[in-house]
């Protein structure tokens, strides 16, 4: 059984300018996972996506959905991105409606649903985003973390199989951005929707993320669990990413300190239990 | 956000279907226009006046600040009607000589101007009720509804969804040039509101590119379909409207019948 729900094979994509933004990616995100795509600016994360969708087609290579090349034709597109959807990074570009609600139904409403059922699914989405009081207010009056909400909650409300977000914590605030992260791992849990983001905050992948996708200069350089992504001290430092603060500081523990402490501990909650246990093993001595 | 907007979204009225809205403001603008009574025009502001700063919770230092606006312009336009020029000074009230000839005012052309600023403030009002009272958002429910071509509504959606945007954006362009000394002198304004243009126009481009792509992205097929909001809506406000505006005509009849058709 095939569980990769999305698949990239030998993707290249070339800009109209010459640019070559993807050199031969090939990777898997597996179906009702959380999976971040790390890489510094310019690394090629948000053509990829737009690749997801049909967005952009790509210069060579393929993109598979549910173990199938994407169809381009139109009502494949239309299909196509029903079931995958994508969050931009600017919920200013995305929100087109002055009214919250009317911009949550719009999706709903270009899948020819009965009307019932477009009410049902917007109330539904605002529910689970936890903006039902944002309903009535008009759309230029809310706040930037407001309007990520608003624009997600309108992909949300299409049901899609796969929901792609581009850098949702990029310019919210940190209590934002860890509320944005739960509510995000909620829907993953709860409603089995495959989460994929990308982004440069590399605090939040070991905490929210199952696996992980590292890009440089349009290319795939690691892939793996947090875990096994950030053992790879020297690439993710060549190509101007960092480890978690807690894995830096395991790091400086264990090898300039000479601390007898597993260093490949990424999270404030391992990391407590690693030192407890190096206390308890301290005290016995 | 725009005052005028923020009291659309705040007003008690709101929730009042759209079209109910439409009809009684535009019913009236059309009877304040065509009745050309001093009596009426004032009836007419005070009806709309009340409505919004009653019902829809306005607040009436708010309203009398935006009747002013058009009120400067009127007196402006109004003056040049009220100013005659005459070879004979007992037709006017008060003149001054110019050029063998006098300038004033006479009482017809008094009475003339009056009517015209008054006509012209009670049509102003009825478009402060509507627009006190109802969102855009709503407005254009309305158009829609009155078969509006659909281009036109969405453009009009649009526009207004981006009015804010744009004007933050040119708000922090501004802001930033400014820090920089970009409006310390004349020369300099001149300059920096130039390249404050061209950079909200390549930004506005940019911005419908994104735009275009994330509608694509939601099933975006050359239409703008949404749902509609759900309002209230009774008979009540429609019989409201007719009701008071036939009693402003049977008003404006009784009262050319007595003057025996005249004024």
């Amino acid at each position: 059984m095939n569980e990769n729900i999305l698949e990239t094979k030998d993707l290249h994509y070339i800009y109209a300018d010459g640019a070559v933004a993807l050199k031969g990616i090939s990777i898997g995100i597996k179906k009702g996972k959380c999976t971040a795509v790390l890489g510094a600016n310019g690394a090629g994360k948000s053509t990829m996506f737009l690749n997801f969708n049909g967005i952009y087609r790509p210069s060579s290579g393929q993109v598979l959905f549910n173990g199938k090349p994407i169809d381009y034709s139109r009502k494949g597109l239309k299909e196509l991105r029903r079931k995958i959807g994508m969050v931009f990074q600017d919920p200013d570009n995305q929100l087109f409606s002055a009214s919250v609600f009317q911009d949550i139904s719009f999706g709903v409403v270009n899948m020819k649903l009965p009307e019932k059922e477009c009410r049902r699914r917007v109330d539904n989405a605002m529910e689970q985003i936890g903006i039902t009081h944002l309903r009535d207010k008009p759309t230029h009056s809310l706040s930037f973390g407001q309007k990520k909400r608003v624009a997600i909650a309108g992909v949300l409300a299409m049901e899609p199989e796969v929901l792609v977000l581009d850098e949702p914590t990029a310019g919210l605030d940190p209590i934002g951005v860890s509320e944005l992260m739960k509510m995000l791992r909620q829907i993953q849990t709860t409603l089995g929707i495959t989460v994929v983001i990308s982004t440069h905050d590399i605090d939040i992948v070991p905490l929210y993320c199952d696996y992980v996708f590292v890009m440089y200069h349009g290319m795939m350089v690691l892939e793996g669990t947090p875990k096994q992504v950030f053992t790879q001290k020297e690439t993710i430092r060549d190509i101007n990413l960092r480890l978690p603060r807690i894995g830096h500081l395991m790091e400086i523990l264990k090898y300039k300190d000479d601390f007898d402490l597993d260093d490949s501990i990424n999270t404030i909650s391992e990391a407590r239990i690693a030192l407890k246990d190096w206390k308890a093993r301290y005290l016995k001595r | 956000m725009i005052s005028i907007d923020k009291y659309a979204y705040n007003s008690r009225l709101r929730r009042r279907d759209p079209m109910q809205k439409l009809v009684f403001a535009m019913m009236t603008l059309s009877v304040c226009i065509w009745a050309e009574k001093i009596i009426i025009s004032i009836a007419v502001i005070f009806i709309m006046g009340g409505m919004t700063v009653l019902k829809g919770g306005t607040l009436f230092p708010f309203f009398l600040r935006l009747l002013l606006v058009p009120m400067i312009f009127l007196l402006v336009g109004v003056f040049t009607i009220a100013v005659n020029i005459c070879e004979n000074q007992e037709m006017l009230l008060w003149a001054i000589p110019f050029a063998g000839k006098w300038i004033g005012f006479s009482d017809a052309s008094l009475v003339k101007s009056l009517k015209l600023f008054l006509r012209a403030l009670g049509a102003v009002s009825c478009l402060y009720f509507l627009s006190l009272n109802t969102p855009m958002v709503d407005l254009l429910a309305a158009f829609r509804r009155l078969g509006m071509p659909k281009v036109f509504v969405e453009l009009m959606e649009l526009v207004y969804r981006f009015i804010f945007s744009l004007m933050e954006t040119a708000d922090t362009i501004y802001n930033a040039q400014n820090c920089r000394l970009g409006y310390s002198s004349l020369c300099s304004s001149y300059r920096s509101l130039a390249i404050m243009a061209s950079m909200l126009f390549i930004k506005s481009y940019k911005q419908s590119k994104a735009l275009y792509t994330a509608l694509e992205a939601r099933g975006y097929e050359g239409e703008i379909n949404v749902l509609e909001e759900a309002y209230e809506s009774h008979w009540g406000w429609y019989i409201m409207a007719v009701a008071v505006n036939a009693l402003l005509v049977l008003f404006v009849i009784a009262l050319k019948s007595i003057t025996g058709g005249l004024s």
